[in-house]
């Protein structure tokens, strides 16, 4: 818990961008749950959580997103993820989150992944 | 095994392959050894065998496990046999009535490690020579899959070793994160986050009972039922269960309609203090075997966090309430006058001590003004029970009086309405006994009104003591009722005690009572003082009896005396 969190938002069209930084773990998790939470319920439905500044995720961490995804789906939108280190990866794939969530080397590849989806 | 130990293939026949075949045999062996992946190296095997001898259908079964002692052979891969898919029982006769024409172990004819087998070749039969090249390279392919499955159990074995390091990972990050949380549902949500992300769960329940108080809960798309409906199944709960482990009952019939998998008990001690039950992992994850022991783990360290945050609350709410006591007790002692008026030719004095904060006495001395004639109201009372209750009764009790007070010019009538208006504003068990005195300064005249309250005293210039008995119910007790108004006059030198049952019942170290005897006695020594004195000497007295024994009860008294 030495270690620092960060946790920006923004808003682009009709996509949300979340970067994270620093350690997420069950300390930190709250704030990133309610910054979701505060996101979607302004109806932002089109997320991309940046990991690019990662350093740690814990199981508590990866529970946030396993809180969210079923909803943004069922509206329509989705949950996706970029810019994971080799380490943070590790863990997503070691929990099974590659399975369940998209995940792009960088933002701009997970954001377009949206504006195709939405084209096509 | 090792490439090097490929084995041996049988016959003789090997030594006379064609160089083309060698060739063949050569490119093979270094692709097949080239894969580690079973599935890969088993689909280029039989790609390689189709294409060389141009036959339509062809399936590789594997022997499951060691093959010296397993009998179970399944598909691995199938093109052509449409009723052998992957995964379906390899049986020989089986395939041969599937339209197998050969059949071909895989390694050791005697310990094969699988088989090959193929459909009717376009040409026709299969020469000698390509029987020689499968033979060689069935034996080549053994070695290849025992080294692909050798490299298969070691990466499942270090995907479980990170597994078992992630959990411990996962418990020391949990219980870092709840040695810093003191409120009990942030311990349900680090909880609750920690299960959904290390499981997959989309659906779990954390819940956790205090006692009485409202329990604290993390919902996702379940419920828990009420502890109450659940007591005797959450008491033979004893660690992780199945939910078809739970005996039958309300607990059960709930988690199974709900899907739930999992239930896991947050123990103290024996004592089932919650419970966490989760659902479905999404995904490829299943709960497995080692999962409970960490479950169990993970629980632990959450009921130390919930306990450490009850005790913490309870130390926070302690701490609240004697401060609001402490402010209730303030306001309250501005409820009693801070100076009393002192009519022309009387002496009047009281003093009021709470045995807690906040106390149930209550003392007043009003002004009744009619015209020339100014008389006063002195009032005495002792509210039922003690702390916030009685001294919310006691502001009611001054307000009333003050609001009545010159709207009804009868003494019994006022009295009369004050207890109807408390009646119908406070529970039945809310009252007071009180004494109400109106005292004409100018004759000495008074009227009183005893309702329920301890007999008031008048003492006599001479030492004779007249005691003003009850002449009604305590006020508030009841809507209905009468009181009657009796007079008496206060002469020169003669004075009268009004007091509180504190006054009389205080206790000595041995529970003995200060008794009416002591305070007539105390009365009549000090007839000749002053106002204050004979109230200051009556709390002396109660002190000197009570040597330090704890004060039980408050002790008011309030001494009026015609000069």
């Amino acid at each position: 818990m030495a270690e620092n969190f960060s946790i920006e938002a923004t808003d682009e069209g009709d996509l949300t961008t979340v970067a994270l930084g620093g350690y997420l773990d069950a300390h930190t998790a709250p704030e990133f749950e309610a910054t979701l939470q505060e996101r979607i319920d302004a109806g932002r439905v089109r997320i991309v959580v940046d990991c690019g500044a990662l350093e740690y995720i814990s199981s508590a961490g990866l529970g946030v997103f396993m809180g969210f995804i079923e909803d943004l789906r069922d509206a329509g939108g989705d949950l996706k993820i970029s810019g994971l280190i080799p380490k943070v990866r590790e863990v997503f794939e070691l929990l099974g989150f590659d399975a369940l969530f998209e995940i792009y080397d960088d933002r701009a590849a997970a954001a377009g992944s949206f504006a195709s989806a939405a084209a096509g | 095994m090792t490439p090097s130990e490929v084995p041996q293939t049988s016959g003789g026949r090997s030594g006379r392959l064609a160089a083309g075949s060698l060739e063949a045999l050569l490119e093979n062996a270094r692709l097949l050894h080239s894969s580690l992946e079973l599935e890969d190296l088993l689909r280029s095997l039989l790609r390689s065998v189709m294409g060389r001898l141009v036959v339509t259908r062809g399936l590789l079964a594997l022997i499951e496990g060691d093959p010296s002692t397993s009998k179970v052979e399944t598909v691995a891969v199938s093109r052509g046999f449409r009723d052998l898919p992957v995964g379906s029982l390899f049986d020989a006769e089986h395939c041969r009535t599937l339209g197998a024409e050969h059949l071909l172990p895989i390694g050791d004819p005697h310990h094969p490690v699988g088989h090959l087998a193929l459909g009717r070749p376009i040409k026709g039969e299969l020469a000698d020579q390509d029987l020689e090249f499968l033979e060689a390279l069935l034996g080549i392919a053994a070695g290849a899959i025992a080294n692909a499955r050798a490299h298969q159990q070691a990466r499942a074995l270090n995907r479980q070793l990170d597994q078992r390091v992630q959990q411990l990972r996962t418990l020391l990050d949990l219980g870092r994160s709840l040695t810093s949380t003191l409120e009990a549902s942030q311990v349900a949500q680090a909880l609750g986050l920690t299960l959904a992300g290390q499981w997959l769960l989309r659906r779990y329940a954390v819940v956790a009972w205090n006692g009485d108080a409202s329990p604290v809960q993390r919902l996702k798309g379940m419920k828990i039922p009420a502890a109450a409906e659940i007591r005797e199944e959450l008491g033979a709960l004893a660690g992780p269960a199945a939910i078809e482990e739970l005996p039958q009952g309300a607990l059960r019939s709930a988690l199974e309609a709900q899907e739930a998998e999992l239930v896991v008990p947050l123990l103290s001690g024996d004592k089932v203090v919650g419970l966490v039950v989760l659902g479905a992992p999404a995904g490829q994850r299943t709960f497995e075997a080692g999962d409970r022991d960490f479950l169990a783990g993970l629980a632990a360290q959450a009921v130390v966090a919930f306990e450490n945050a009850w005790y913490f609350e309870e130390t926070l709410q302690r701490e609240k309430m004697e401060r609001d006591l402490a402010l209730a007790g303030e306001i309250q002692q501005r409820l009693f006058p801070t100076e009393l008026p002192q009519p022309t030719g009387f002496g009047l004095a009281a003093h009021n001590r709470p045995a807690s904060q906040v106390g149930g006495d209550y003392y007043d001395v009003l002004s009744v003004s009619s015209g020339e004639n100014q008389r006063y109201l002195i009032c005495v009372a002792d509210i039922s029970g003690k702390g916030m209750a009685a001294s919310l009764l006691m502001s009611n009790l001054q307000a009333t009086l003050r609001a009545l007070l010159d709207t009804e010019p009868d003494l019994a009538g006022l009295v009369l309405r004050t207890s109807r208006l408390l009646y119908a504003t406070t529970p039945a068990s809310k009252y007071a006994t009180a004494f109400f005195l109106l005292l004409d300064p100018r004759t000495g005249a008074c009227r009183y009104v005893n309702a329920g309250h301890n007999e008031g005293l008048v003492v006599r210039r001479d030492g004779t003591i007249e005691e003003m008995t009850a002449t009604g119910f305590p006020v508030g007790l009841m809507g209905i009722g009468e009181y009657r108004a009796e007079e008496f006059r206060l002469e020169p030198g003669d004075c009268v005690a009004l007091y509180s049952d504190g006054v009389n019942e205080a206790n000595d170290q041995d529970e003995q009572e200060f008794g009416m005897d002591r305070l007539k006695a105390a009365l009549v020594k000090r007839r000749k003082k002053s106002a204050q004195d004979i109230v200051d000497g009556l709390f002396e007295e109660v002190d000197a009896f009570a040597t330090g024994a704890p004060q039980y009860d408050d002790i008011t008294a309030l001494v009026a005396k015609r000069f």
